[in-house]
C-alpha cells in the first residue's frame, strides 16, 4: 500500500494541461551542449560541441557521438548520464531486431522503438523522463536518414536541424545554408559552421566531435580527420 | 469406451452420442446426455475424461453465452470451434490438460453447416463426417459407403442407425443407448434416441 | 511411435529458374487411421510466400497462427512486406524459444524476394535450425523417400512447367510408398508475375 501511494508518475498534468516535468526536461536540452546533423546528399552527418571544464580532463575518454549498429549512429544534447542509458537500449533494441529477423533494423524502427522508450519514462511511476533530446541518423534503402527524438517521445525526421544551446541560432544558420544536393564533405563543412556559430572560446578537433554515416554504414571522425576539415576553414 | 458421431449435410448437421456413464469396469448410469447445446444453433458433444468432459464444456459454453450477452450477436461455429481449440490447445501445456474429445456442430445462416472435430490434443479439422472413441472405428467404413453430398437429415439418422447397430454387434462394450441432435437453419432439435430396442423394431 | 508421426503429412519444396514449387498431401489421420482427405499443410501466407507445416497437427495450426499473428504485427508496425528471409528468421527464432517444450512440427518456408525476386527455400527441425540449400528441401513421414525423389529428379534451372512435373512426380512417388501420407496432393508454382495452385490425382488407398 506505500509503496503504492510513492509510485504514481512524477509526470502529472498541470491545471491547464501541460506536462511541467517534460518542459523542465526540455529546457535540461536546450541548456546542454550544442549539436547538429544534415542530410547530404550521399549520407550525412551529426556533430556536437564536447568542450570540458578543465583543461586536467583526459580528452577523448567520453565520446557524445555513438555508433549504435553499422548504419546508425546518435548523438544528444542534454544530460550525459541519461544518454549511455539510451546508447544502451538502442544498441539492444538494435541487436534484438537482427537476432529475431536477421536483418538490420531500418533507423525509422530503432527510431521508433528508442522513442517509445523515452515515452515510457513519462507514464511510469518512479521515474522522471529523460534530459536529452537525441539526433539518430542512418542509412537505409540507399538513402540518409536523420531524426530527433524528445524527452517526450516525440520524434521528427529532419533534412537539416540544431539541439541544445543556441539551438534556434543554428536552425537560422541551417535554413540558409542547407541545400538538398549537398555532398557529404560540404555537409560536414557545413555543421563545423553551424557549431561555430555562437562557439566560445577556440574551436579545435578535440573539443568538437563529429559522426558520418554514408552507405558504407557509420563511423566517428578521428581528430587527425577533423582537424583537415578544420584547417579549410578560415 | 465412450463413442460420439458426427455428419454434416448441405443444410444440416447431426450428432449422436452413446449414454454410458462408466467406471473402470462399472457402469455408473445409462442416461448420461454428451450432446450439449451451447447456444440457439450450436450443438458441442464431448467424451474423455469424465470431469474434464463436463469442466471444459461448461467453460467453452459459459464463455460462448458470455460472448453473446456483451456483444449482442452470437459467435459462428467457426468462431466457437477456434475458440474452443484455442483453448485446449493451451490447456494441453500447461499443468491442467483437458483430455477431451469433440465435435462442435453449428449453422450460420451465412456460411451454411460446419461440424468441427477436435480430439485432446487439439487437432481439429473440418470434416463432413467423423467419429470419436473405439466406436468410430466402426463408423468409418459406413460413412465412406453411404455418405455423400446432398445427404437428407433421414438418410443420415439412418445411417447414425446403421453405424449404432454394427457398435452394438461387434464392440465388446456394451452401448445401449445414443441420443441424437441436429442443427439446421431453425435451430437444434432432439431426435428420437436410438437404442437396441428401437432397432430391433 | 514419434509424435511428429503421429498425424502423418509431408511437404517438398524446389527453387527453380526464378521461380519456387511448394507441395502438400492432403492425408491428416490420428496414427494409422485417416480421418480427413483434405487437410493441406501448406499455407499462402504472403503475396509470394509459402508456409508449410509438418508433424502434430494441432501444432501445425497453433504455429501457423502464431507466425501470422507475429507477421503481421511485423507489417503493420514497418508499413511494408515481410520479405522470406526475415520470416524464417523470425520462425527460427520463435521455435528457439520454445527449445524445452517445442511444437512438434518440421516448416518449410517457399517464396521469392519481394524487392529482387531471388527464390528462397528454407527448412527447419522442430526447435528452430535452420537450414536454406539452394536445391530443395523436404518434411514429413515420408522424407527419406523425398529425399530420393528429390535427388534423382531436380537438377538446376528447371522452368515453371519443367519444376511442376519434377515436384509433382517427387511427392507423388514419395508418398505412394508411405502409409502416413498422400491421399491426394496440391503443388504451388510462385513466380514473379503469378502463382499456380495445380491439385494432383493421386491413389486413396
Amino acid at each position: 500500500m506505500a509503496t503504492e501511494r510513492y509510485s504514481f508518475s512524477l509526470t502529472t498534468f498541470s491545471p491547464s494541461g501541460k506536462l511541467v516535468q517534460l518542459e523542465y526536461a526540455l529546457a535540461a536540452v536546450s541548456g546542454g551542449a550544442p549539436s547538429v546533423g544534415i542530410i547530404a546528399s550521399n549520407g550525412v552527418v551529426i556533430a556536437t560541441e564536447n568542450k570540458h571544464k578543465s583543461p586536467l580532463y583526459e580528452q577523448h575518454s567520453v565520446h557524445r557521438v555513438e555508433m549504435i549498429y553499422n548504419h546508425i549512429g546518435m548523438v544528444y544534447s542534454g544530460m550525459g548520464p541519461d544518454y549511455r542509458l539510451l546508447v544502451k537500449q538502442a544498441r539492444k533494441i538494435a541487436q534484438t531486431y537482427y537476432l529475431t529477423y536477421k536483418e538490420p533494423i531500418p533507423v525509422s524502427q530503432l527510431v521508433q522503438r528508442v522513442a517509445t522508450l523515452m515515452q515510457e519514462y513519462t507514464q511510469s511511476g518512479g521515474v522522471r523522463p529523460f534530459g536529452v533530446s537525441l539526433l539518430i541518423c542512418g542509412w537505409d534503402n540507399d538513402r540518409p536518414y536523420l531524426y530527433q527524438s524528445d524527452p517526450s517521445g516525440a520524434y521528427f525526421a529532419w533534412k537539416a536541424t540544431a539541439m541544445g544551446k543556441n539551438a534556434v541560432n543554428g536552425k537560422t544558420f541551417l535554413e540558409k545554408r542547407y541545400s538538398e544536393d549537398l555532398e557529404l564533405d560540404d555537409a560536414v563543412h557545413t555543421a563545423i559552421l553551424t557549431l561555430k556559430e555562437g562557439f566560445e572560446g577556440k574551436m579545435t578537433a578535440d573539443n568538437i566531435e563529429i559522426g558520418i554515416c554514408d552507405q558504407n554504414g557509420f563511423q566517428r571522425l578521428d581528430p587527425a580527420s577533423i582537424k583537415d576539415y578544420l584547417a579549410s576553414i578560415p | 469406451m465412450e463413442t460420439l458421431l458426427g455428419i454434416k449435410g448441405p443444410d444440416f448437421v447431426m450428432l449422436a452420442a452413446d449414454t454410458t456413464h462408466a467406471r473402470s469396469i462399472i457402469v455408473m448410469k445409462e442416461d448420461q446426455n454428451k450432446i450439449h447445446k451451447v447456444s440457439d444453433s450450436l450443438l458441442i458433444s464431448t467424451v474423455g475424461e469424465s470431469g474434464d468432459t463436463e469442466q471444459f464444456t461448461e467453460f467453452i459454453s459459459k464463455n460462448i453465452a458470455l460472448y453473446k450477452m456483451r456483444n449482442g450477436y452470437d459467435l459462428s461455429p467457426r468462431e466457437s470451434a477456434h475458440f474452443t481449440r484455442k483453448n485446449l490447445a493451451e490447456y494441453l501445456r500447461s499443468r491442467t490438460p483437458y483430455q477431451v474429445f469433440m465435435f462442435v456442430a453449428g449453422y450460420d445462416p451465412n456460411a451454411g453447416p460446419e461440424l468441427t472435430f477436435i480430439d485432446y490434443l487439439a487437432n481439429a479439422l473440418p470434416v463432413n463426417y467423423a467419429g470419436h472413441g473405439y466406436g468410430a472405428i466402426f463408423a468409418s467404413s459406413i460413412y465412406d459407403r453411404y455418405w455423400h453430398p446432398n445427404i437428407t437429415q433421414a438418410e443420415a439418422y439412418d445411417v447414425f442407425k446403421k453405424c449404432i447397430a454394427e457398435i452394438q454387434k461387434r464392440l465388446v462394450v456394451n452401448l445401449k443407448n445414443f441420443t441424437v441432435a441436429v442443427v439446421d437453419k431453425d435451430g437444434v432439435r432432439d431426435l428420437e434416441p436410438i437404442s437396441a430396442a428401437s432397432l430391433a423394431a | 511411435m514419434s509424435i511428429l508421426a503421429y498425424n502423418g503429412g509431408c511437404v517438398v519444396a524446389m527453387r527453380g529458374k526464378d521461380c519456387v514449387a511448394i507441395a502438400t498431401d492432403h492425408r491428416f489421420g490420428i496414427q494409422a487411421q485417416t480421418i480427413s482427405t483434405d487437410f493441406k499443410k501448406v499455407f499462402h501466407i504472403g503475396p509470394r510466400m509459402f508456409l508449410g507445416l509438418t508433424g502434430l497437427q494441432t501444432d501445425i495450426l497453433t504455429v501457423r497462427d502464431r507466425l501470422m499473428f507475429r507477421k503481421n504485427l511485423y507489417e503493420t508496425r514497418e508499413n511494408r512486406e515481410m520479405c522470406p528471409k526475415p520470416f524464417s528468421a523470425m520462425m527460427s527464432s520463435f521455435l528457439y524459444e520454445h527449445r524445452f517444450g517445442p511444437y512438434f512440427i518440421e516448416p518449410v518456408v517457399a517464396g521469392l524476394d519481394p524487392k529482387t525476386m531471388e527464390p528462397f527455400i528454407c527448412n527447419m527441425d522442430l526447435i528452430g535450425c535452420p537450414n536454406a540449400p539452394d536445391d530443395f528441401v523436404v518434411a514429413g513421414t515420408c522424407a527419406e523417400q523425398l529425399y530420393g525423389m528429390c535427388e534423382t529428379l531436380w537438377k538446376p534451372d528447371l522452368e515453371p512447367d519443367q519444376l511442376f512435373e519434377v515436384i509433382a512426380q517427387s511427392i507423388v512417388n514419395a508418398f505412394d510408398r508411405d502409409a502416413m501420407s498422400g491421399w491426394g496432393a496440391t503443388v504451388y508454382i510462385i513466380e514473379k508475375d503469378k502463382i499456380t495452385e495445380r491439385t494432383l490425382k493421386t491413389r486413396m488407398d
